[in-house]
């Protein structure tokens, strides 16, 4: 008698162990495709941030250099975005060219790759990170300008660019 | 102000919607919302996705061809302003955004006619060739070898107490 009611209760035990068991694994199980969902979503595409200190850029206009790194923007806590002005060093550059490599030159970020909100409200996102270098009273170091500007730049005072640019996004 | 269609679903976008992309060859895309853009991030084609304008077009599921488009056209020459004209073009857009909605019925409806007719002739004609595989009930009753014979089946006995422990 004694031994049917401990197997009785034993089997009651067990079945409330099994629901607990059983509840917290939907739970977790959902926690768990989330987390994937999320890194798939980051490495299918890479979150576009910032122009900042160690971020390399083109070089779109005829001053000599090719690429450049940029060292500090001159506004804002984050650091550049489109139509934005970095201090930047020149990694490489054309020979015979008016800036020499490693040298510490002004631009004007053209294109980015991380999306701006235009005055509309609507954003515009560009194809890379390119910068066309100025002199300290922003006037374009170069005489010509590749590819497409974002007519934002009117906005910031840099008509010069603008008349340059081939295109006007 | 212009308003101008998604590159993927091909929807108008109003002013202050969406984001758009320039390629470094200055071709702009202009998606209406992210679902768009991300459609074209992923490197889909808005002819093989079945929610998009392209694909209702090829497919002709849509109206196609229709002189209620032609007034919807991208123009290039600006149009001098005059003050009648304006009143009598916006008057004109009502009565032809009625027009093609009435048409884009008729469309809708001719293609599914089409559809429900086949549908029927295909269903009549499997009945008339399996017509033989269907029974009445009355004759499933009459003829015992077309149903399965009534068997008895032993249930199951109640576990011993010594099985019990072992578990």
């Amino acid at each position: 008698m004694a031994a049917s009611s401990a197997s009785k209760l034993f089997r009651a035990g067990r079945s409330l162990l099994g629901g607990l068991n059983k509840n917290p694994t939907y739970p977790s199980e959902l926690a768990r495709t989330s987390n994937e969902f999320t890194c798939m979503d980051i490495f299918s595409q890479q979150q576009r941030t910032f122009i900042q200190m160690r971020t390399n850029l083109k070089v779109v206009d005829n001053s000599g250099a090719k690429r450049v790194m940029c060292i500090q923007a001159l506004k804002g806590k984050k650091g550049a975005r489109l139509g934005d002005t970095i201090v930047a060093s020149v990694k490489e550059a054309q020979p015979g060219g008016k800036v020499k490599k490693g040298q510490v030159v002004y631009g004007v970020v053209v294109r980015a790759a991380m999306q701006r909100g235009r005055c509309d409200g609507s954003e515009v996102k560009f194809d890379d990170n390119a910068v066309v270098l100025v002199n300290k009273q922003g006037e374009p170091i170069g005489t010509r300008v590749f590819g497409p500007v974002p007519h934002e730049l009117r906005k910031k005072k840099h008509v010069k660019i603008l008349s340059l640019a081939q295109h006007i996004a | 102000m212009r308003l101008e269609k998604c590159w993927f679903c091909s929807s108008t976008i109003y002013p202050g919607h969406g984001i758009q992309f320039v390629r470094n060859d200055a071709k702009i895309f202009r998606f209406c919302r992210s679902k768009c853009h991300k459609n074209f991030k992923m490197k889909r084609n808005p002819r093989k996705v079945k929610w998009t304008k392209a694909y209702r077009r090829l497919h002709g599921k849509d109206m196609t061809q229709d002189s209620t488009f032609e007034f919807e056209r991208k123009r290039n020459r600006p149009e001098r302003y005059d003050r009648n004209l304006t009143e009598d073009t916006l008057k004109a857009i009502k009565t032809i955004d009625k027009v093609r909605v009435k048409r884009e019925a008729k469309h809708h409806k001719l293609r599914i006619q089409g559809k429900k007719a086949m549908e029927h002739r295909e269903a009549a004609k499997e009945l008339a060739q399996s017509i033989h595989m269907v029974k009445a009930p009355a004759a499933l009753q009459q003829d015992a070898s077309l149903t399965l014979p009534k068997m008895k089946v032993k249930v199951s006995q109640e576990k011993s107490q010594e099985n019990r422990m072992e578990e």
